[in-house]
Formats: C-alpha cells, sequence, structure tokens
C-alpha cells in the first residue's frame, strides 16, 4: 500500500516539475511563435517580417540570461547540483581626481553613465551570452520536449474523453497511461542538459583564472615592494645610525685615550651598548623577515615556539610530518601568528588550539580560541591581507566567528610534497 | 679550564677563543661544523664547551643537536649555547633533561667580558646560565603564568634572577637586598610553587625550571 502511495506522490512531483520545465523552456520559442503570428497577421509578405524578427531577437536576448538563470536554480533545488554561473562580474567604479569616473573600460561625467557604459560592454564582451543563446536552443528541443510528454499525455486523454466515439477514448486511455508513466521521470534530463551546456567552457573558466591570477600578482608585488621598503627604512633609521654613532664613539675614545682615560672608558662603554642596541634591533628585523626557528626547524616547531612566546595558553597538536616549500611555510607561519595575535588582542582569548594537519589535497592548518568573536574579513583588513597571501598558493581561509565566539578560522594550501 | 668552541664564523671564534685565553683558560679544540662538534665534545669531554647553535652542512640547529647527543652520551656534560636569537623551545629542550650544566645566552653576551666568562663558569660547576631574555619569556609565557601569578612582584624578579644562574648573595646585590631577606624570598616561593627546599643552589634553580618546563 505505502510504495503505490509513494509512487503516486512522486508522479505528482514529477508531473508539477515537468509542467514548470516546459513553460519554462517554451518561454523563447513562444516569443518567435508571437513574432510569426503577428508577421501572418500583418499580411505575410515579403517585407513586414523584419520588424517582428527584430523584436523575437531583442526578447530572446533580454530572457535568455533570466531563463538560464531559472534553469540553474531549478537543478540546484531538484537534484542538488550546483552550475556555477561563470558571469563576468563587474569591477569597481572609483572617481578619479579629475572628477571623472573610471569603471575599467572608460572615463564619464557621472556615475550613473559609467555604470551603464560598463553593465553594456561587459554584456556584449562576455562569453556567456553566447552560451546562453545557444542554451536558448537547446532546451526547447531536448529536456523541454521530454518533460512535454506528461502535459501532452494529460490533454490528449482530456481531449479524447471529451469525445463520444470508440477510437478517441482509446487515445485518450492511452494519452493517460503514458502521462502517468512519463510523470516522475520526463523532467530528469533537464540536469544533465544544464549541466552540459550551462557550465561555463573551459576556456571561460580559463579567462576567469588569468584574470584572478593577473590581479594576485599585481598584489604580490605591490606587498613585495611595500615590504622591501619597510626593511629598508627600518635598517636606515635603526641599526645602520647606530653602527655610525659607534664608529664615532670609538674615533672619539681613541683621541681621548691618552688625555682623558676615564672619559675614554666611558666613551667606549656607551659604544659597547650601541653595539648591543644594535644587534637587538637587527635581530628582530630578521625575526620578522624570517623568524629562526621556522629556518633551523621548519613550521611545527616555529608555531609550537610561538605558542610557547603567546601569552594564550595555547596547544599545538601536529601528527604529520611537513616538508613544505619555504614560501608556503612563511605565509603559514605568518598566519598563524596573525591569527593568534588577533585573538588576544581583538578577540581578548585566553586559550588557543592549533592543529596542523594534511588532508587529501594539502596542508590544513586550524586556529581556535575562546575569545569574543565577531572576526571577519572586511577590506584591507588584516583577514583580508592574509587571505591574499594565502590566495597566492591557491590557498583558502575559511571563518566562522559568531559574535560571542569562539572563533574558529582554517587555512588551507594545495599541495604535493609530502 | 679545558674548554672546547664550536663556532662556524672566523671572526667570533677567534674572538671567543682570545677572550677565554685571556682569561687564563684553556682552548683545547674548535670546531666548525654540527659533526665535528658531536666528535670533539666526545673525545676531548672538557670541562665546559661553548656551542653555537646554528652550524654548517644545513645552517639550521646542527650545534643544539650535536650539543643534545652529546648530553645522551655523558649525561651533565656542561655546555654554554650561544645563539644570535633566544628560544624557549630550545631552553626546554636543553633543559628537559633536569641535570645541570646548560647555558644558552645571546652572542651578545661576550660584550661583557666578565659576565660572560662567569656564566661559563658557572656553567662548568654544573650550574645554569640563562639569558634574561629566554627567563623573562618563561615567565611570562601563558602555559605557565597559572600558578606564577599566585607569586609577588619581588618574588618574580628573586625567581627570574635565580634562573639566570645567580646565588642569593648575588640576587641581593642585584636588588639591593641583604642575603638573609632573598632567602626568605625562595623559601615562600618554593612553598607557592609546591617544591621541597633543598641546599644546592643549582639544583633549586632548576626544579624552577623543570617545573616551568612541565606546567
Amino acid at each position: 500500500m505505502r510504495q503505490p502511495a509513494a509512487w503516486g506522490a512522486s508522479a505528482c512531483v514529477g508531473f508539477a516539475r515537468a509542467c514548470v520545465v516546459v513553460v519554462v523552456s517554451m518561454l523563447v520559442p513562444a516569443v518567435w511563435a508571437a513574432a510569426v503570428a503577428l508577421w501572418i497577421w500583418w499580411g505575410a509578405d515579403a517585407w513586414t517580417w523584419i520588424a517582428p524578427f527584430i523584436w523575437a531577437c531583442i526578447g530572446t536576448f533580454v530572457l535568455s540570461r533570466p531563463v538560464c538563470r531559472m534553469f540553474r536554480s531549478l537543478v540546484a533545488t531538484w537534484t542538488d547540483t550546483v552550475i556555477p554561473a561563470g558571469y563576468r562580474q563587474a569591477g569597481p567604479v572609483t572617481r578619479m581626481s579629475t572628477g571623472y569616473w573610471w569603471n575599467g573600460f572608460s572615463y564619464e561625467r557621472t556615475r550613473r553613465d559609467a555604470l551603464m557604459d560598463q553593465r553594456m560592454r561587459i554584456r556584449w564582451r562576455d562569453p556567456a551570452v553566447w552560451r546562453d543563446l545557444r542554451f536558448m536552443g537547446i532546451a526547447p528541443i531536448t529536456a523541454g520536449v521530454i518533460a512535454a510528454i506528461p502535459p501532452a499525455g494529460v490533454a490528449a486523454a482530456v481531449l479524447g474523453f471529451s469525445q463520444p466515439e470508440l477510437s478517441t477514448r482509446l487515445i485518450g486511455v492511452l494519452g493517460l497511461v503514458v502521462a502517468i508513466a512519463g510523470a516522475p521521470y520526463a523532467w530528469r534530463p533537464v540536469e544533465p542538459v544544464a549541466v552540459r551546456f550551462l557550465r561555463p567552457s573551459p576556456a571561460m573558466a580559463l579567462a576567469d583564472r588569468v584574470d584572478e591570477l593577473t590581479a594576485q600578482r599585481a598584489d604580490t608585488t605591490v606587498a613585495q615592494a611595500a615590504e622591501i621598503r619597510r626593511i629598508e627604512r627600518d635598517l636606515h633609521d635603526g641599526a645602520q645610525a647606530r653602527l655610525v654613532g659607534l664608529g664615532l664613539s670609538l674615533a672619539i675614545a681613541e683621541k681621548l685615550m691618552e688625555t682623558d682615560p676615564d672619559q675614554a672608558k666611558a666613551l667606549m662603554r656607551e659604544a659597547r651598548a650601541g653595539a648591543t642596541a644594535s644587534l637587538t634591533e637587527l635581530r628582530e628585523l630578521v625575526q620578522g623577515i624570517n623568524p629562526s626557528v621556522l629556518n633551523e626547524r621548519g613550521l611545527i616547531d616555529a608555531v609550537r615556539a610561538l605558542a610557547l612566546d603567546s601569552p594564550l595558553e595555547a596547544t599545538v597538536s601536529a601528527d604529520v610530518r611537513l616538508l613544505l616549500d619555504p614560501p608556503i611555510e612563511s605565509a603559514l607561519y605568518f598566519g598563524t601568528a596573525e591569527l593568534m595575535t588577533n585573538a588576544v588582542k581583538h578577540a581578548h582569548a585566553t586559550r588557543a588550539r592549533i592543529a596542523i594537519d594534511r588532508d587529501g589535497t594539502g596542508i590544513v592548518v586550524d586556529v581556535e580560541d575562546n575569545g569574543r568573536g565577531g572576526a571577519g574579513v572586511r577590506a584591507g583588513s588584516g583577514l583580508d591581507g592574509l587571505r591574499r597571501r594565502l590566495a597566492v598558493f591557491d590557498g583558502t581561509l575559511e571563518i566562522t566567528s559568531p559574535a560571542g565566539g569562539p572563533t574558529h578560522v582554517r587555512m588551507t594550501v594545495p599541495c604535493e610534497s609530502s | 679550564m679545558r674548554i672546547v668552541v664550536a663556532e662556524d664564523l672566523y671572526l667570533l671564534r677567534d674572538g671567543i677563543v682570545r677572550l677565554i685565553e685571556a682569561y687564563g683558560h684553556q682552548v683545547v679544540a674548535t670546531a666548525t661544523t654540527g659533526p665535528e662538534t658531536l666528535d670533539a665534545l666526545l673525545k676531548w669531554r672538557p670541562d665546559v664547551a661553548v656551542v653555537d647553535v646554528r652550524m654548517p652542512p644545513t645552517q639550521s640547529d646542527e650545534g643544539l643537536r650535536a650539543a643534545l647527543a652529546a648530553r645522551d652520551e655523558v649525561p651533565g656534560l656542561p655546555i654554554l649555547i650561544l645563539s644570535q636569537h633566544v628560544e624557549q623551545l630550545y631552553a626546554r629542550e636543553l633543559l628537559a633533561d633536569g641535570s645541570g650544566g646548560i647555558g644558552y645566552l645571546l652572542k651578545d653576551s661576550v660584550f661583557d667580558a666578565d659576565q660572560f666568562i662567569d656564566a661559563l663558569e658557572r656553567v662548568a660547576g654544573g650550574g645554569t646560565a640563562m639569558d634574561p631574555a629566554v627567563i623573562a619569556k618563561l615567565l611570562s609565557s601563558g602555559s605557565s603564568s597559572r600558578r606564577l601569578g599566585q607569586l609577588t612582584e619581588r618574588e618574580h624578579s628573586v625567581l627570574g634572577l635565580m634562573a639566570e644562574g645567580l646565588s642569593n648573595q648575588a640576587i641581593g646585590r642585584r636588588l639591593f637586598l641583604s642575603e638573609s631577606a632573598i632567602g626568605k624570598y625562595t623559601t615562600s616561593l618554593f612553598g607557592k610553587l609546591g617544591i621541597t627546599d633543598d641546599d644546592n643552589g643549582n639544583r633549586r634553580v632548576l626544579a624552577v625550571l623543570t617545573y616551568l618546563n612541565e606546567s
């Protein structure tokens, strides 16, 4: 008893879905049918077809994107298959110092113009437009036609039973059988068709990847230049200046050695203090560039050392042996250091748990604290910088940080080395 | 004293040897790589060795490893580690075996020749000589702060100086207090840390550091 009921339910759901697929996939053909009807109504002569044809073309173009969106969301809700859209994203529109607005393509006098121009250009240049139009042609004659079988069967049944002759009644029964038998399955071809033809093409994915990498390269170059400037400034203002002072003190001490040995001694003591101070500065600078433990022992021990020095009660768990490329190691180390600093400074945490592990594709570093939470990636924030640093290695940063805590951050970097 | 010096940079090695010899001690061997250091330590079994952390061939922590390996062979072999930077992690590894004769100092410490030689002699005598930077980190790190939180500020500074390896008398001089007052502080802080008192100063320091190590 239960089985037929379940089958009946799935038949009803299938019938409804088939009807939805038919309606959605027939929107564009309906526009064309309307255009043809208009042409016939106008008299179907040699020239009157032009206006309906243009209207149909514009209608197809305007409808293509919303219809494709509908297909994607239908497939996502019915089958859990998410098809990436792959549309080109608009960049930011910024006001230049001249007062004009730059939208990535051209300068416009007002923000509204800049946005309109940008939208038009992106729409025209987006390869996804051609993919969508192609799908508009394919969907009705594949998924649309198959999904139309149950509604057509029902229509045949209604028509057949309204006539008294036996032969039409027979057709009606046949239509009913076809409708009921096909209902649970008729909507299903929509998934493979959508997956096959609605996915971003490899060329589009490649173009997106190139854009992404170009942006990353620019980011990295800027960050590197800033870092080098910082190091230069620190050396110039710190250790270098101190060493000059040291040389001066020693020169004066040399001069005073015979005439005033006491002052010479004092100066030499000062010089020694200066040497210690410049060493301290250099040490800090070196730690900032490349921490010695990281150099000497690798990521796991470096993170252990970090945990020891942290005011947090931090535990580090790592059961793996890692052999990572130095840049990846360094990015993960400084990432962990930043997360721990955030936990102390912003989240007021007292305990932290760090787990370093490897999964099938790469390295995973989890940092969890018991702070007050509320952390998020805002443009220009430290976490945003961290995300970009990891992105250079195709790494990701995931943050769960509800207000009130706890904060859990996961850094992953894919790598093949073991 | 018979001393082994392991340091790969010629200038620094030469300077340290001269300094040691200027104070009337004897340098029996020098080493420039990790394996050489281990060989020299095991062959000469010096009264104390001065060892750099980072050495060839790997330029990682070869020196530290050689020192730890030598102390595995010869328990209590006195070793003074000199490093360009101080790491709690390394300090804890050195102290892990709980026996004395360990020093861990920044290379800058050779600037003050008297104090450096003093530290060297302390280590040779089975005591400890920890860099103040290490002590500060040990005392401030999160993992040990809970029980240390019970200490008063004065007891904190006494504990820090004691961990550096100073005697009660020397601590008294540094803090401008009498030796008996320092004695009272040490007794009370040992009570708070749950360490039974002992006459041997070095062992007390090690007890403190071991406690920090385990907490």
